[in-house]
């Protein structure tokens, strides 16, 4: 899809998102030209108070597939509107028939889809991050405005698009200054689990300052770097400079020398950079550099914060958008937003349950195609909502309680012994103690006991699952064990065989 | 290089090592000197155009001709003058060679005579003397230097006769050495400058490639082409060596002559290496091996230019016999390893070398070891011994053929052979589940147009075929890659364990995809390039790519960025990376940083462990159609360990292990079994080995007065219910067991003797510290167990009393 047909489109679904909140000098900004007509539409769209979490609302995505009675006059215009204006979708709305008529039997189109769930696949705009990337390209422009240096800390979970938005920003950057007639802004990312050593960063940034002019031997890329800010420099090489270093807690050190060199290098006088720091710690600043604070260097701080299901939804569908037909049913993708939401916001993930749901129904229909091969009943060809409840509790269901009934017997015995010996406020005892309830066991049962060897290899393979927690010691006898596992949760695994419905009463 | 005479021209070689060193640099640059023949082409100065100057390696002739002279030349330390001493070049020919040969060896040794001979006169041909330099053949040889080696001794007698030394032209079909040849630089074949068409006066610049490489066309044969051959030809086909000479020395043999051998150090064409000849690879590339063998002097033909990258590049007329090489290459590990410049390094090495021990006196003893391990696969050198016997020859021992060992083996032998763990299984039962969605994943991660990267995470417990299935899912698409209907791949499998550190892994996926072997930290910087900005690795292109790293746990490092590393190429635009890690945990993802497991997707798979019915499943069908186990044995095998473990691997050894037993069993009462299957009670015994621990083994067979004491301390636990007991207390429980049952008391030193050794097998453990009374003790298993073993005791059948 033409990328100008998904700005204008996203930036329409940026103003129902933000709504007033938006300034109007970033809509005047390169980045976020908008012809004042289509704001008039979308503000007004806005106030008539489409949520869209509604589905309602979603089914206006896909005024071909459902008509919907529900639906206002002012949406079937706009939406018609929408698809006159993009060309793209013009095929599309020709043949509004032939837009449900995706089938999962066509390689080519489940190709197309999954392309558009997948990860590494960038959006051309990102959705309901508008505010954070304008207040980071605010921050950006303000510095090289004024000339002078400054430091950023955005932080935020893993998924919530930090660094995607940063791409963007840095986008937006080189637009806004070529616009300006400013001069270009030298941009460095770095990645900062791809250096080798820590102090790397610097002769990184050296070697973007001053190419070529790096086999100074006598001073570190460090001094080499503050001196040259320190002194006042010809204008001639007063370009900005951006550093983005993500993921920055790595380069945190023992004593926090590189972290806090680099926070530095931007209060020195001269100073040129524009320093950004990603990561996921909320208080990576405040923890490791309280030093700053009182050098008045300490950076804004920018939080990420995770996905809400609104959000994950909007970004799913606007995913999906691209495409010309209708894989999912619009109640799939708000479970699979409202679970990812609920559960840690990271949108990767959510991508990820979507492409598994998509993977249950291909394999589905590859399966029916054998034993009826007439025509595919309509309704099957769409990743339903059962497809995407199997894939979420693929996702996120505990897989203790099947790991326990999947056990060898012995190691059940011992799982048991443990929930025993662990019941009351005793949590944990040694390999020996533990053995000693296994052996009371087999015996009462009069199963014949596994050698005390075997029963240690059989505790560690339990501790490689994750059921049982062996600790450290000089002999094996004395390792600590304890439980990982809730007993509630043995006992329901258990309670199907006889056995252990005894041993564990 | 040396071309200076060294300051350290103490010992009496060194005055010779200038001239030597002359050689070699005339070698490098032949017009330099007055050595070489002097034809017209050395003169051009492009090194293709002088394609016949090859023979100029007959200018390694030495001209000094009576040993006697030389060696006292050396000892009077006179610089002598090499000009001087050039002596019109002769043609030798290989006939020549061998009539010459006998005088040539009796004529030459550095060394004065008499000191040799009362040598070799105290120890008869136990000694051997080494040389740095020898003439053979009135060639010089001289450690370092690179020779041709004749391949087989059947293939050389008649082809020596009419070994061409200079290249005919591929048009005219003469070797006309009066008009330039040039050489095109794709088939490396040899051009008169007048037969091309259109005629060439001057050699041009830069590459020049022939008409019929233009048109990817070989160039006419003619029937006397293959029979005349340069040697250059032979070696790149794999019918000569070429070999770098590391030691030279003379042997004495029973009847009175002496015979010079070398050890060869080999070099390999890019063809015999395990991955063969790469894209990379120049025409006249060679690698360096560590495979040496030792050879007699006859097989060496004559000398070649193996030459490091830069020399090459500059070597501009050295004839048809220079080589490069650039990486030494393991024949063990099939690794490469770039030689860090060869010759500077080996010629300072050299020079102390020859300073320090210039010759060497060594007994045959010391030797023979080294010619024992040194049994290279070219040990069948065309060694020309005739009749006489050398320990070397051992070198080439020829292998049993296959046919002799095999005899018909019996139904149990059989059936041990298909249990072996390290046979591989024809088919995989009992998980074509799990290979499914293995090859779907794969699949549908290579399949599209534009490889998106996935990870896949596969855990499950030791034993439950995780790796097995991976490889055989591969081995499955390999084929569907040769059938053509998916598109190629390559393929990288890594494990954890192998590697020396974390970091190593960068360094081995670079390698693995580009062939070159980098650092680390370097490797990281490529593979960033390649995987999350898009560059290409050489020629290795659109092929996605497929990781298989086992033991994926054992890339946590500290700050885990090896993990993160390889987890985040998937999620770039271009990566075409799709990893499989496998490991024992089940609960890896979520042990690791957050972001980390977000990057790892949600791909799982899980290998339980077997339960019963798949284990005698997986038995059965490796076992289908041998006739060795009764049905019931193999479920009681596999019912036994499905309830410990469910590791398959355990299964197959119990099994295995119970047709040995059976094997015996049959053998020692031959005939009177009716049945030849491997039965339960076979099983029983093996389970019995496999399951019952050794400490049970060692307690049955402790001494007498150990079986006492460890009864004491059994009863001394029954007694008091306290695991811990004090040296003091188990004596005496002793001693009053002796003297109830008739038994001298060995007295306490010898008591406290025992509890030491027996808290050396750790069946005690015992108080660290010093051994006295009060030292306390504890049984390290169970009281059963001792109970158990001390049990049916012949000895002291009282034992079972107190137990």
């Amino acid at each position: 899809m033409p990328t100008n047909a998904g700005t204008s489109l996203s930036s329409y679904k940026h103003i129902v998102a933000i709504g007033t909140t938006v300034k109007s000098e970033s809509l005047e900004s390169a980045a976020y030209e908008i012809p004042r007509k289509r704001k008039m539409r979308s503000d007004s769209a806005a106030v008539s108070g489409n949520s869209v979490s509604t589905p309602k609302k979603l089914k206006s995505h896909r005024p071909s597939s459902v008509p919907n009675p529900g639906m206002s006059e002012k949406e079937v215009v706009e939406d018609s509107n929408e698809i006159l204006r993009y060309p793209v979708n013009l095929a599309v709305s020709d043949c509004l028939g032939t837009k449900s008529k995706w089938s999962p039997r066509d390689e080519e189109q489940m190709r197309a889809v999954k392309e558009a769930l997948h990860v590494s696949k960038a959006p051309s705009t990102i959705l309901c991050r508008e505010d954070e990337q304008i207040r980071i390209f605010e921050f950006v422009k303000g510095c090289i405005d004024q000339q002078k240096a400054g430091s950023l800390y955005i932080c935020g979970c893993p998924g919530t698009g930090k660094s995607l938005s940063m791409e963007k920003v840095v986008q937006q950057v080189g637009d806004w200054s070529t616009q300006a007639g400013l001069p270009p802004v030298d941009t460095l990312s770095v990645n900062c689990t791809s250096l080798s050593k820590t102090t790397d960063i610097f002769s990184k940034i050296l070697g973007e300052i001053k190419p070529g002019k790096n086999a100074n031997t006598n001073s570190s890329p460090l001094q080499h770097l503050q001196n040259l800010f320190s002194q006042k420099q010809e204008s001639s090489s007063s370009r900005m400079m951006l550093i983005i270093a993500d993921e920055m807690d790595y380069l945190i050190t023992k004593d926090r020398g590189v972290l806090y060199d680099l926070f530095m290098l931007t209060t020195l006088p001269f100073s040129r950079c524009i320093l950004i720091g990603v990561a996921n710690a909320i208080d990576l600043a405040d923890r490791f550099l309280p030093k700053l604070k009182s050098l008045n260097c300490k950076p804004m701080v920018i939080t990420f914060r995770a996905y809400s299901k609104d959000q994950i939804l909007r970004i799913l569908q606007e995913r999906l958008r691209v495409l010309s037909y209708v894989a999912f049913q619009p109640k799939a993708l708000e479970l699979c937003a409202r679970k990812v939401a609920a559960a840690s916001g990271d949108m990767r993930k959510a991508l990820c349950v979507c492409r598994s749901a998509l993977e249950i129904l291909e394999i589905e229909t590859r399966g029916s195609t054998g034993p009826e091969s007439q025509g595919p009943t309509p309704d099957d060809s769409v990743v339903r909502m059962d497809h995407m409840a199997a894939a979420l509790s693929k996702t996120f269901k505990s897989p203790v309680v099947e790991t326990i009934q999947s056990l060898p017997q012995h190691q059940q015995i011992i799982i048991c012994a443990a929930a025993k010996a662990f019941r009351g406020s005793k949590k944990d005892a040694t390999v020996g103690e533990l053995n000693k309830l296994y052996l009371e066991i087999c015996k009462s049962w009069m199963i014949s006991p596994a050698g005390i060897t075997e029963f240690t290899n059989m505790c560690t393979v339990l501790n490689d699952q994750g059921i049982l927690k062996v600790g450290q010691a000089r002999r094996d006898k004395l390792k600590r064990v304890s439980l990982r596992v809730d007993e509630s949760d043995i006992t329901f695994a258990l309670q199907e065989i006889r056995f252990f419905r005894n041993c564990l009463l | 290089m040396a071309a200076t005479p060294s300051s350290k021209a103490k010992t009496f070689q060194s005055p010779n090592k200038t001239p030597t060193n002359m050689y070699r640099k005339s070698y490098l640059s032949p017009s330099s000197t007055s050595l070489t023949p002097q034809t017209p082409e050395t003169l051009t100065p492009l090194r293709r155009s002088s394609r016949h100057v090859s023979r100029k390696i007959d200018l390694g002739n030495d001209p000094i001709d009576l040993p006697g002279r030389e060696s006292i030349q050396e000892i009077n330390l006179t610089p002598r003058k090499r000009t001087t001493d050039v002596v019109a070049e002769t043609l030798t020919t290989p006939k020549t060679k061998k009539k010459k040969k006998i005088d040539v060896e009796a004529s030459f040794s550095p060394i004065s005579p008499n000191r040799s001979e009362t040598i070799t006169k105290k120890k008869k041909k136990k000694k051997r003397v080494y040389y740095n330099k020898v003439e053979f053949d009135e060639t010089e040889f001289e450690i370092g230097d690179h020779v041709y080696v004749k391949r087989r001794e059947d293939a050389n007698s008649d082809e020596e006769e009419e070994d061409p030394e200079i290249e005919d032209c591929q048009i005219c079909f003469k070797s006309d050495t009066n008009i330039i040849m040039i050489e095109c630089d794709d088939c490396l074949g040899g051009f008169h400058l007048n037969c091309l068409k259109p005629p060439l006066t001057d050699v041009p610049k830069g590459d020049w490639i022939c008409q019929f490489c233009v048109v990817h066309k070989p160039p006419p044969l003619q029937g006397k082409k293959l029979a005349k051959r340069t040697m250059r030809e032979k070696l790149l086909s794999g019918d000569l060596w070429a070999a770098r000479i590391e030691k030279l020395w003379k042997q004495e043999v029973v009847d009175g002559g002496c015979v010079y051998w070398i050890r060869a150090r080999w070099y390999i064409i890019p063809e015999e290496t395990v991955s063969g000849r790469q894209r990379h690879n120049l025409k006249r590339e060679l690698y360096l091996t560590n495979d040496f063998a030792d050879i007699e002097m006859e097989c060496v033909l004559r000398h070649c230019f193996v030459k490091c990258p830069m020399e090459f590049s500059k070597a501009s007329n050295d004839g048809d016999d220079v080589f490069l090489c650039e990486y030494e290459y393991d024949v063990h590990c099939h690794s490469f390893k770039r030689l860090a410049q060869l010759v500077d390094g080996d010629s300072d090495s050299d020079q102390e070398w020859n300073g320090g021990k210039e010759k060497e006196i060594d007994s045959d003893d010391e030797e023979e070891s080294v010619c024992a391990d040194s049994k290279s696969k070219r040990g069948l050198t065309g060694v020309n011994t005739k009749g006489r016997i050398f320990g070397v020859e051992k070198v080439g021992t020829k292998r049993i053929p296959e046919h002799v060992r095999c005899y018909k083996k019996n139904e149990l032998e059989k059936a041990k052979a298909t249990l072996l763990l390290a046979t591989r299984p024809k088919s995989l039962p009992c998980r074509s589940k799990e290979m499914e969605e293995i090859t779907a994943f794969i699949k549908g991660s290579i399949l599209d147009d534009q490889c998106l990267g996935r990870c896949m995470y596969i855990h499950g417990v030791p034993g439950t075929g995780k790796t097995i299935s991976v490889l055989s899912v591969m081995k499955n698409l390999k084929a569907e890659v040769e059938a053509g209907s998916v598109s190629p791949y390559c393929f990288v499998e890594i494990n954890g364990l192998k590697l020396a550190s974390p970091e190593n892994i960068y360094s081995v996926i670079y390698e693995a995809l580009s062939g070159h072997h980098v650092g680390w930290k370097k490797a990281l910087l490529f593979l960033n390039e390649r995987f999350a900005e898009g560059k290409r690795i050489g020629k290795e292109n659109e092929k996605p790519c497929i990781l298989l790293i086992d033991e994926l746990d054992l890339l946590v490092t500290r700050n885990q960025s090896v993990l993160y590393n390889i987890l985040d190429w998937p999620t770039k635009p271009n990566s075409r990376l799709v990893v499989l890690g496998i490991a024992n945990t089940m609960d890896l993802p979520e042990k690791l940083l957050p972001r980390i497991s977000s990057r790892m997707g949600i791909q799982r798979l899980c290998f339980g462990p077997y339960n019963h019915m798949q284990l005698q499943e997986i038995i059965s069908t490796r076992l289908k159609g041998i006739n060795a186990f009764e049905k019931t044995a193999i479920e009681f095998a596999s019912r036994k360990v499905a309830a410990v473990s469910g590791d398959a691997r355990r299964a197959l050894e119990i099994c295995r292990r119970a047709a040995e037993v059976a094997d015996y069993r049959l053998k020692n009462n031959n005939k009177t079994a009716k049945s030849q299957l491997v039965i339960m009670a076979d099983v029983e015994v093996a389970i019995q080995e496999m399951f019952q621990a050794p400490h049970i083994q060692v307690m049955k067979s402790v001494s007498k007065l150990s079986k006492i004491f460890l009864t004491a301390m059994v009863h001394e636990l029954y007694k008091t219910g306290i695991a811990e007991t004090s040296f003091d207390r188990v004596a005496t429980t002793v001693s009053s067991l002796c003297l109830t049952h008739g038994e001298a008391f060995p007295g306490w030193d010898i008591l406290l003797k025992i509890g030491c050794d027996l808290g050396e097998c750790k069946i005690v453990l015992c108080e660290p510290g010093e051994k006295h009374r009060l030292q306390k003790l504890q049984l390290n298993f169970p009281s059963d167990d001792v109970a158990f073993a001390l049990k049916d005791n012949k000895d002291f059948p009282w034992l079972a009393n107190y137990l």
